[in-house]
């Protein structure tokens, strides 16, 4: 069954099809995490919170408007931003040195991954941006920075960055078309 | 920066709001913009499933306990009513009464412009805390939510978190998350009500050959946090007490529930 399905079934409070649909996402719920979390314990933490709040919440979704996963992935993402940033502001200095060390870069994950082919699709279009539009989209989604924090970082107006991140995710977009 | 963003400047928000890189007080702004900018509200929708394309390629498998803890918690976390299942006139009611414009339903993001109806349980403050309630909430209220939003997520993410619940055939009862290692504990009561004369639900701790321990009032169904439980604790209990609390139950337990399928006990 679909991920749109069992989210109908889900809000119905049916406990077996949120079992089917933790199969599907716990995955990508997870792996979107823990690349913009990084500490394996935090996001661990934040990926639980993620799913129990699908169970919650599930009845909020409206099949009408848009793709389950699109609607799972964009809270997951959020909350994992959420966490990042706390933890910057509270000044987890691990965190932010890991995150230095590791960098931005996109082929720097160098994870197992069940969605190979997917991956190196996205990869492929992401070397097709320009370098400033793929770091202002990077850093912002996988490393959850403020657009005002790229600027800073790529030291480009705030202008610039905007149009930079509209254009980028626009530009992944012509170049993934048909691949989904 | 100015604060005061002129409404073309809010239209180029829509990018790095579709990949949360709004800083909150621009974020709440542009929120509210969506509702009445059509074009942003198509634009957000489409720039939201690039994002997402981005998502799809870090999937990762989770850790197996993972699931049995969020499994676990499932079986007694209650759901928030459905938006979309209910009467239309309900659906599209925000919680101060008034009619939502409908095009917010179809717009593909409102998932984050919907109030939250009632919040029943533990994990509703993890919900509430993080999920844009601050129009409704003051910033005291909205800080020690998150705190206890994080003191539950701890607790759930203990190897050895475990849940429970219990109601009568009153539908009176409570339900615990529990770690014996961390000798925590979050407990929400269900169906109490609220005890008349200005008396109080106050919650103890059951002890074998020991007094019972008062681990605080409850408030309605807010979640309570109870710290350094004794390990051999047998059961929770909860009483009705005069304005303030006792030191200990002067009532009988209206409600109690066995702590040993959590962990606990000899
Ligand atoms: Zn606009």
């Amino acid at each position: 069954m679909e991920a749109d399905e069992l989210l109908v079934l889900v809000a119905g409070g049916d406990q077996k099809a949120f079992e089917d649909l933790y199969g599907l996402v716990s995955g990508p719920v997870f792996g979107l995490v823990r690349r913009v979390v990084r500490d394996p314990a935090q996001s661990e933490e934040v990926a639980q919170e993620v799913l129990l709040e699908l169970w919650r919440s599930a009845g909020r979704y409206d099949p009408g408007r848009g793709s389950a996963l699109s609607w799972v992935l964009t809270l997951a993402h959020r909350r994992a931003v959420d966490r990042v940033r706390s933890a910057r502001a509270a000044g987890e200095r691990e965190l932010r040195m890991a995150r230095r060390s590791n960098g931005p870069a996109f082929d720097q994950v160098a994870e197992e991954v069940e969605a190979g082919l997917e991956r190196e699709w996205v990869r492929r279009c992401l070397d097709r941006l320009t370098a400033l539009q793929r770091q202002s989209v990077t850093l912002a989604y996988y490393d959850g920075y403020t657009y005002r924090e790229v600027a800073e970082r790529l030291s480009l107006p705030l202008g610039t960055v905007k149009t930079r991140m509209r254009d980028g995710l626009t530009r992944l977009r012509d170049c993934l078309g048909g691949v989904a | 920066m100015t604060s005061l963003f002129r409404r073309s400047d809010l239209h180029s928000l829509a990018a790095p709001y579709a990949l949360d890189a709004l800083e909150p007080h621009e974020h709440k702004r542009f929120e509210k913009h969506l509702r009445r900018c059509d074009s942003c509200a198509a634009e957000v929708r489409a720039l939201r499933e690039d994002a997402v394309r981005l998502a799809w390629s870090t999937a990762a498998p989770a850790p197996a306990a993972m699931r049995d803890r969020v499994l676990m918690a499932v079986r007694t976390t209650p759901q928030e009513p459905s938006a979309f299942a209910q009467p239309p006139a309900r659906a599209i009611t925000d919680r101060y009464g008034e009619r939502a414009p409908s095009r917010a339903r179809r717009s593909g993001f409102s998932p984050f412009l919907i109030p939250l109806a009632s919040t029943t349980a533990a994990a509703a403050l993890v919900v509430a805390a993080l999920f844009g309630m601050q129009a409704a909430r003051t910033q005291d209220q909205l800080a020690q939510e998150r705190a206890q939003a994080r003191e539950i997520a701890h607790v759930l993410a203990a190897p050895d978190a475990r849940a429970s619940a219990g109601r009568d055939a009153n539908g009176q009862g409570m339900s615990v998350v529990a770690s014996a290692s961390q000798r925590t504990a979050v407990v929400t009561a269900a169906g109490l009500g609220t005890p008349s004369d200005g008396r109080v639900h106050q919650l103890w701790l059951m002890r074998p050959e020991e007094k019972p321990r008062s681990l605080g009032l409850l408030d309605g169904d807010t979640p309570l946090i109870a710290t350094g439980l004794n390990t051999n604790a047998t059961s929770l209990a909860v009483t009705v007490e005069p304005s303030g609390g006792s030191v200990q139950p002067t009532t009988a337990p209206v409600v109690q529930l066995a702590l040993e399928s959590v962990g606990f006990g000899e």
